[in-house]
Formats: structure tokens, sequence, C-alpha cells
């Protein structure tokens, strides 16, 4: 080793690269300096039964034997896991934005006409640390504590509460900034994070490397994701059916905004949609800090799957965006898309809102959209008068073409979702079960025992607010006017959470 | 000689030690293997720090546990350290595809990078001219 080379090696320690956290304030107490958070949600939870789904939890749940409404289908078998933040308090502090909290996996195991629930805690190091201390030991994105322990990278903070997804024999618990973790799928015990290269030529290259809590499964079985960095530079994955990873690319994109949460797959092509935010910057939290960019088109990239490089650019007019639930090329090679497409930013201030007990004034709805992205540059876009989040389409239609969308709905504002919907992209027709005031809905699954879409159900839980207990709902896919076939149960709630997945037995 | 005779003889006279005779213990802390190397450097003020122009640099093999260096001969002034642990033996701190260092480094005073490396203000400290041999530590992060 020369000398040269050493200083060059050297170099590095002086260069550590920024990465999409926020650049957090070393403080000097264990005390949120800002807004007493937990006081100003107490007091408004006295006024709002509903703010309980955002109370959090502190002991992991379970119970046996839900209470089972109507008649459970006996070709439903196997397994619903959800995840979603579930920590939200610890002593006097109160996370300011619903994304900081630790995650909790729930399963609800269905066979021979019985549903069992457990939800566990994610016993990631940062999770076990605070349990242990008895209070919060990290700042969080938005939430500063005076005398954070050191956060040195993403992966400290790593909460793996957004979503959930079988690969090989194991769970992984999805975050966005950070690794994926593993967990046990039978215990649901905490096996450790996922290290993408490891046996492989990148090697430690991936180490830390952020994983989105969206990745897309072919019904193949190959993964696709992506991740995301605040430098513009975003990692695209591709792994086989038991997480291998057999090929990764970075392409820098110079997207700035600070925020990318989902993205597509074709059959040939991935999709970088990347929305109209940016990040403002100053001493505000990580995700405070993002404003609309009401001047920046929604772009899309359209990357081919072999090469993995850009091969066409779309505008779109400006646009924040969450979730998408497919895309799929037609006969004459132009890409069909959807789109929760929202007007501006506040959806995500709103999540913070939330966690203070306050309520938006005005609607910050998203509406479905359906996008063509024609093969000679136009685009073509089409959006349905109607609250649209949570888009999700039966999995064997991914990349493919896809009849139905589903998503939750509300008929007053997105605060609580309180609708599900089959959308028919082919014809426009609306199929929809309104729950009623009384319950907060959370996203809802696809499923087809088949794998065809005249033939499936769709599942997923809801809070009702009066009893304070959720249930886990089971709709026939093509009958949600009908309500649902199944409801069963559970004797406590669920914090609201994220994202879920069917994986049947 | 008659040069070192004189500046001992000074010294002796003045009750200080020679201007050079100095030096610096640096631990560095629970390094977690025995694999590879420590690559360690000593900047001697702020903008060589910046600049990344070592006043000193020590490669030694890593021992799990702790290992103490000595960097001699220093003047007073202001000081910081930096250093990796190279496990691969592939003589560079090897960072992922988003550069975040995927190996063990650290800075004197235990300085902790915040999303960012530590600053010269985080890490520096003083040799003094009445100390002749000062202390400092870090452990590694990993």
């Amino acid at each position: 080793m020369n000398r040269r080379q050493m200083l060059k090696s050297l170099a590095l320690c002086g260069g550590v690269a920024a990465t999409g956290l926020p650049k957090l304030v070393k403080a000097k107490s264990k005390t949120v300096s800002a807004v007493n958070y937990k006081a100003l949600f107490e007091k408004a939870l006295k006024e709002n039964p509903k703010l309980i789904g955002y109370s959090g939890v502190e002991h992991d749940l379970m119970s046996e034997n839900l209470v089972i409404e109507g008649r459970l289908p006996m070709d439903l078998r196997g397994h619903f896991y959800r995840n979603g933040p579930a920590r939200l308090e610890r002593g006097e502090v109160r996370y300011q934005h619903l994304f900081e909290g630790d995650g909790m996996v729930h399963d609800f195991a269905i066979a021979n006409g019985k549903i069992h629930h457990r939800g566990k805690f994610i016993q990631t190091n940062k999770y076990k640390a605070e349990q242990a201390a008895e209070e919060f030991l990290f700042s969080g994105p938005d939430t500063r504590l005076q005398n954070s322990l050191a956060i040195t990278k993403a992966d400290d903070i790593n909460v793996a509460n957004t979503s959930i997804l079988p690969v090989g024999g194991d769970l992984w618990a999805l975050w966005e900034a950070g690794s994926a973790t593993r967990l046990d799928r039978s215990s649901l015990d905490y096996r450790g994070q996922v290290k993408l290269g490891e046996q492989t030529a990148a090697g430690s290259s991936l180490a830390g490397m952020p994983f989105s809590a969206h990745p897309k499964v072919m019904p193949e079985g190959d993964i696709w994701n992506f991740g995301y960095n605040s430098t513009g530079h975003i990692i695209v994955y591709h792994l086989n059916s038991q997480g291998r990873l057999l090929n990764f690319k970075v392409v820098n994109t110079q997207f700035t905004g600070g925020m990318l949460h989902d993205f597509l797959v074709t059959q040939n092509h991935v999709l970088l949609i990347l929305p109209s935010i940016k990040q403002n910057g100053g001493n505000q939290g990580y995700f405070a800090q993002l404003g609309f960019a009401p001047e920046q088109p929604l772009e899309v990239l359209v990357l081919d799957k072999t090469h993995m490089a850009v091969q066409r650019r779309y505008e779109l007019d400006p646009a924040f965006v969450f979730h998408f639930g497919n895309a799929w090329e037609d006969n004459q090679g132009n890409i069909r898309m959807d789109a929760s497409l929202y007007p501006h930013l506040d959806v995500l201030h709103k999540l913070s809102d939330l966690m203070a007990g306050k309520l938006p004034k005005e609607e910050t709805n998203a509406q479905p959209t359906l996008i063509t992205l024609y093969k000679n540059g136009k685009v073509d876009t089409q959006a349905f008068k109607i609250v649209s989040e949570f888009p999700r389409v039966l999995p064997q239609t991914t990349g493919h073409k896809n009849q139905h969308l589903y998503f939750l709905s509300s008929g007053q504002n997105a605060v609580w979702h309180d609708t599900i919907c089959q959308l028919n992209v082919d014809n426009g027709k609306l199929n929809q079960f309104q729950f009623g005031d009384d319950f907060i809905v959370e996203e809802h699954v696809p499923f087809s025992p088949s794998g065809k879409e005249n033939k499936a159900y769709l599942i997923g839980t809801a809070l009702h607010v009066p009893t304070k207990r959720s249930c886990l709902n089971v709709f026939d896919a093509n009958a949600l006017q009908n309500g649902p076939v199944c409801r069963a149960w559970l004797p406590y709630y669920l914090p609201l959470g994220f994202h879920g997945h069917f994986q049947q037995a | 000689m008659k040069h070192l005779l004189l500046m001992t003889i000074f010294a002796i006279a003045t009750g200080k030690s020679y201007a050079q005779n100095h030096s610096l213990e640096f631990s560095i802390n629970s390094v977690n293997s025995d694999k590879g190397k420590l690559y360690v450097q000593l900047f001697k003020g702020e903008d060589n720090f910046k600049k990344g122009a070592p006043h000193a640099a020590q490669i030694m093999p890593a021992r799990k546990g702790n290992t103490l260096l000595v960097f001699s001969n220093l003047t007073p002034g202001e000081y910081a350290v930096r250093f990796f642990h190279d496990e691969n033996n592939d003589g560079k701190m090897s960072t992922n595809l988003f550069g975040i260092p995927s190996e063990g480094y650290g800075f004197s005073n235990n300085a902790q990078p915040v999303m960012a490396p530590p600053s010269y203000q985080d890490s520096k400290f003083t040799i003094t001219s009445d100390t002749k041999v000062t202390q400092n530590s870090s452990d590694v992060i990993y």
C-alpha cells in the first residue's frame, strides 16, 4: 500500500455521502424541543374518538378464534400479513410524524374455518434498545430528541414499519430508507437486516442501501424494487423469488425531491415516476421541509429491464403521488399505468398534523388516474372524480393487463377512508361498499385462489371506533356492494397501519 | 550535535521540554475483528484536515479490542485524527453504492457523524506546550 492510495482511502472518511435522511441536530437532553405533541394529541383524542387509531399500542397482541360473522370461504386459506407504525409514544415523547413509529407486523392465520391473530413488534436493534431504556433514544426524521444517540447510517433508525412481503421461507418487513428486515415466518421473530449483496459479486457495495416498501413481484416470482437517495441516484434491484440478487444498477435521475415511495414494472420495463416535490431545507424535520413544486412536471422514466437504462422520458402535469396500482404494455408498445394523484403535497404534512390531533381544514384527496404513455412520446390521462388511495391489483396481473383496480375511498374527505372500490379500468364501471361513519377502513388486498380476476376476494382490516375494536373483512371482489361475506372481530383495536399481503396456504 | 546539546541545556534551564518532544497516544477502541488493517491519519490544523493533507499516518494490523498507537515528535498545536478499519484488506475504505461507509471508521474525540462527517471542530484537540503526552481515543463506528 503506497501513501497515495492510503490518502485516497482515508479521504472517504471525510466524504461520507449525504443520504435521504435528515441532517439531525445533536441536542442536549431527552425531551422534544418543539411543540408537546403528546399533550395536544391526548386533548384532541378526548374530543374526537376516531383518533384512537393513531394512539399506538405498547405490547404485542394475540387473539385466537376470532368471532366470525358470515361465512368464511373454504378456499380462503393462508396468512394475511400487515405492517404499520405501532409504537408512537414513550414516556412524554410522542413522535411528530406517523412514518416514524416502530413497526408491528400482524398475522391473521386463516385455516379450517378459523382465524387467529398475532401482532408483534419488530424487534429491530433500535426497538430493543429503546424498549430496554423505556424511552426513545434516537431522533427520527422529524422528531428531534435532545441527546439523541448517534445515527451514523439510515439502518440505525430503520423502523421496518411500512410493508410486508413473504420471500423464500421468511417475511421481509419493509421500510424505504434502508435495508429490508428479515422475520421468521412462523414466530415473527426478528432475524436481522437483509444483506442483499452477500454471497454475490456485489459484496458490501449494497450494505445498508435503501430498499423501498413497494417491491413488485412478477407472476413468475421475480422481485423488482428500487431504492432512492436524495442526491437523485436510484438503485434498481432484480431478485429471484427467494430474494437472491440477480442484477442491480444505479441510475442518476437527478431527482432531488427528497422522497420516492413507489414505482411500477411492466413485462419489459421499469417505471420510475418522479413526483413534483422539492426539498426546502432549513431546520425543520425531514418530512416537514419537503414541499410541492408546482412548476416541476411529474416525470416518468422508462427503463428496459435487461440493461436498466433509461429509454424514454415523459412529462405529465405537476402532481404528487404515493402509490400506483399497476402498469402493462399494450399490443402497440404503449404503456398503460394508474396512479392515485394528489394536486399537492398536503397529505404528507397531514400525517404530521394527525400526530398532534389536528385534522386538516381542507380536503387532501388523490384521484385514481389512468395514464397512457404512448410510444411516440404523447401522454393521455383520465382522472376519475372519486377519492383514491392504497391502490392494489390482483398479484397475478402485476406487470400485465389488469381489468380491475382496487382502492380505498371516502365520501367525505381522505382523513378517514370509509369505502372500498373496484374500478373496471376497461369501461370505468365502479363497484363500491361504504362501511359507514363508525369505521376507519385500511388497505384491502385482492386475492384469487385460482388466479382469475372473475373469482377473487378482497381482504382487509377496519377499525370500528365506537367499540374500539378492529375487524378483518373478506369480500367477494366482484360483488363489493353486497358487503363482506365474512367479518372477524378482534377484541382490541389495531393501530392504523399501511400495507399488507395475502399469502395462500 | 552541538545544536542538540544547546537545545537540551536550554530545555533544562527553562524547565520546558524541547518543542518537538510531544507525543499523542491515540486509542482506537472496539475493533470488531483481527481482519485487515487500521489506517490512521493525524492532521495538524483545520486547513490540512479539510485538504486531507496529513501530518503523519500509520498502518497497522487490526486486533480485536482496543489498539493504542503513538505519534511522536509533535509540536504544540491543534490536531485531529481520522481512521478506518480495512477489514477486507483492499487498501481502501469500502462504501456502498451511495457512498455510505461499509467498513468501520472513526474520528478523534469519538466525534460522531450525523448523516455527514464530523466537523473539524468536533474532532480537534490541542497539544499544549506543558503536556508531554496527550491522550485521545475513539470507538470504531461500524
